[in-house]
């Protein structure tokens, strides 16, 4: 009764708006008391959520993020991407898929992404004559491979929460990145043939040549934190330091572009963003403790058992479920709220936590972007100036491949767990 | 702007105007973090004998981070929720709802504020590593939390104050700042 009541509260504070760290905290401060526990559980497991050494490398990878969006690393590798992809058909939609991948491979959330890169791209499309929809939905699309290709920010909360190696998650996630851009640049085939989309130039290897080495020392940023952690150099909460040291050795050093007002500035955006993650990771651990305690995943996982006992039947409503949620929950919360509750019915039929975990996370990006809440198009939308109704329409047709590649994640297991089998088992 | 060469648009702004010196807390212990973490890494790589005290002492101050960090997040009204419903809301409910909500975090962050300081008199263990009492990590989250509240009371006022359409097209615009 209390565990119903427990959720029901928390479905209403979260629909009002009430912060999520907060409607976490207070629906299970509520079932504590009534429960008659010690009111001091709260705080105690709050604290205790939040002092994990993983969690270490949020901030870090967050300050490396912001770092590397600045326009003298982002136009470089722009130019790069450019000159490798601009002579096929479609062009600048290829370019921008393959400039998205590059960037994977620094920064870990799409919405960050969004905001320093896409707006690179969605002007240079604008520039050469491609139209708004076109430009806006490609970039939207390919910003959500950034917390799929490592690093990623919500690997390393579902690898907290679910208790998983976040190196084998991290490793995990390279071929699905891959095979999302894939099945995006399939995508701007279809429209470059269709549409009659110009190629860009000609193949001209001595302009490769001349932006690589422009876009070398940023390009190295990938080798260093994907390279790191695929070799088991680093830890992810290592490579997360490296980066940041290597951003601001390109930032002050190098290029010259930082001062001390610019750190001071990045500094406190990267505080006030890690400390809202950190915050509901806290406040989620005291909820997942009291589900925990109660079997309640126990309980949903019969239910759903009782359903079906294939594992793909039952990955299918997990993914069904999760979708929905994500159009309407932040991927952190929905992460942090999901895992506890599904994550012994994934255990209990036999599915490979890191296996799950890729296609939790690559199920919640869509939901950046589609409506009401597509974080993704509102950044898109504010860089672009394009509404956010036209943005929401321009990447309905972007969901098609990514949805293709979701089922072909679920069905055929190998393709996530291909890596980490070999490096790690 | 010649988008293959030169600085782009979105450059980091050095605009640091709404920093304070109430901000200069967390900044040090933000720098402070970043430090220990790197001198983890340094000991491990450089001199293949990593010091034992900084993964404890990094926990707590990532813990500190946390709560420290999150008084920001409620100046600036940034803590993480979900904002769909104000997009449906008549522009009537609007303020009554902001103004419940605000009053709610304010009472959560003040109960939680005192649950920090029961809970700091409970501990009476040092860190594992250093000889310091862990109940001073405590009282900081404590601390932290009661002036979470008292920014969430202000927000409250300030709400008040506000017409309710000027609170309903501020909602209707979200910012799109934090992740």
């Amino acid at each position: 009764m209390a565990l119903l009541l427990l959720l029901v509260l928390l479905g209403v504070f979260l629909a009002l708006g009430v912060p999520v760290a907060v409607s976490l905290g207070l629906s299970s401060l509520v079932y504590i008391l009534i429960e008659g526990l010690p009111d001091v559980l709260l705080i105690h497991r709050m604290i205790g959520g939040i002092d994990s050494f993983p969690l270490l490398a949020i901030p870090f990878f967050i300050l490396a993020g912001y770092l590397m969006n600045t326009g003298g690393i982002t136009t470089r590798i722009f130019a790069f991407a450019r000159a490798c992809f601009g002579w096929l058909p479609g062009g600048l939609g290829h370019v921008n898929i393959g400039a998205s991948v590059i960037f994977a491979g620094m920064s870990g959330t799409a919405v960050a992404d969004a905001g320093g890169l896409g707006s690179v791209e969605i002007k240079a499309m604008r520039d050469a004559g491609y139209d708004a929809d076109f430009s806006v939905g490609v970039t939207a699309a390919s910003s959500i491979i950034g917390p799929i290709i490592p690093p990623s920010l919500p690997l390393v909360i579902y690898g907290v929460m679910a208790s998983v190696s976040i190196g084998e998650l991290f490793v995990a996630g390279i071929v699905p990145g891959l095979l999302m851009s894939l099945s995006l640049v399939v995508m701007v085939f279809y429209y470059a043939r269709r549409r009659g989309y110009p190629r860009d130039h000609r193949v001209d290897f001595c302009r490769i040549w001349v932006t690589f080495r422009g876009a070398l020392l940023p390009l190295l940023t990938p080798v260093i934190v994907v390279g790191g952690i695929v070799t088991g150099v680093f830890t992810p909460t290592e490579a997360a330091i490296a980066a940041v040291f290597y951003a601001l050795f390109l930032g002050l050093i190098v290029y010259r572009s930082l001062n001390w007002r610019h750190l001071v500035r990045v500094s406190m955006d990267t505080i006030e963003t890690s400390a809202s993650i950190l915050m509901i990771v806290g406040a989620a651990a005291v909820f997942a403790w009291i589900l925990t305690a109660n079997q309640v995943a126990v309980l949903l996982g019969d239910s759903l058992l009782g359903l079906s006992e294939n594992r793909y039947v039952l990955l299918l409503i997990m993914m069904a479920l999760v979708l929905v949620i994500g159009l309407f929950m932040e991927t952190i919360a929905a992460i942090t709220i999901l895992v506890p509750v599904l994550m012994p019915v994934v255990v209990a039929v036999g599915i490979d936590p890191v296996h799950f975990g890729i296609l939790l996370i690559l199920n919640l990006m869509l939901g950046l972007l589609t409506p009401p809440v597509g974080m993704v198009l509102f950044v898109l939308s504010k860089v672009s100036g394009v509404g956010f109704e036209r943005c929401v329409r321009a990447t309905i047709p972007f969901l098609v491949p990514l949805v293709a590649v979701l089922l072909l994640l679920v069905f055929v297991p190998q393709t996530v767990l291909w890596i980490p089998d070999m490096l790690y088992r | 702007m010649d988008s293959e060469t030169g600085a782009g648009p979105e450059e980091i702004s050095d605009d640091i105007s709404d920093v304070t010196l109430l901000d200069i807390p967390v900044l040090i212990i933000f720098t402070a973090l970043l430090l220990i973490v790197a001198l983890q890494f340094f000991t491990r790589y450089v001199l293949n004998d990593s010091l034992g005290w900084t993964e404890e002492i990094a926990r707590y101050f990532l813990i500190m981070l946390g709560f420290v960090g999150a008084i920001i997040c409620v100046c600036r009204d940034s803590h993480i929720r979900l904002e769909f419903l104000y997009h449906y809301l008549p522009i009537l409910w609007v303020k009554p709802l902001l103004l419940a909500v605000a009053l709610t975090g304010a009472g959560f962050w003040g109960y939680a504020g005192w649950l920090g300081i029961e809970l700091a008199l409970r501990t009476n263990a040092n860190m594992a590593s250093v000889n310091v009492p862990k109940s001073y990590v405590y009282y900081i989250v404590s601390g932290s939390c009661f002036v979470m509240a008292l920014y969430a009371l202000k927000n409250f006022m300030a709400r008040r104050r506000q017409s309710r359409e000027d609170v309903a097209a501020e909602t209707r615009n979200p910012s799109v700042e934090t992740m």
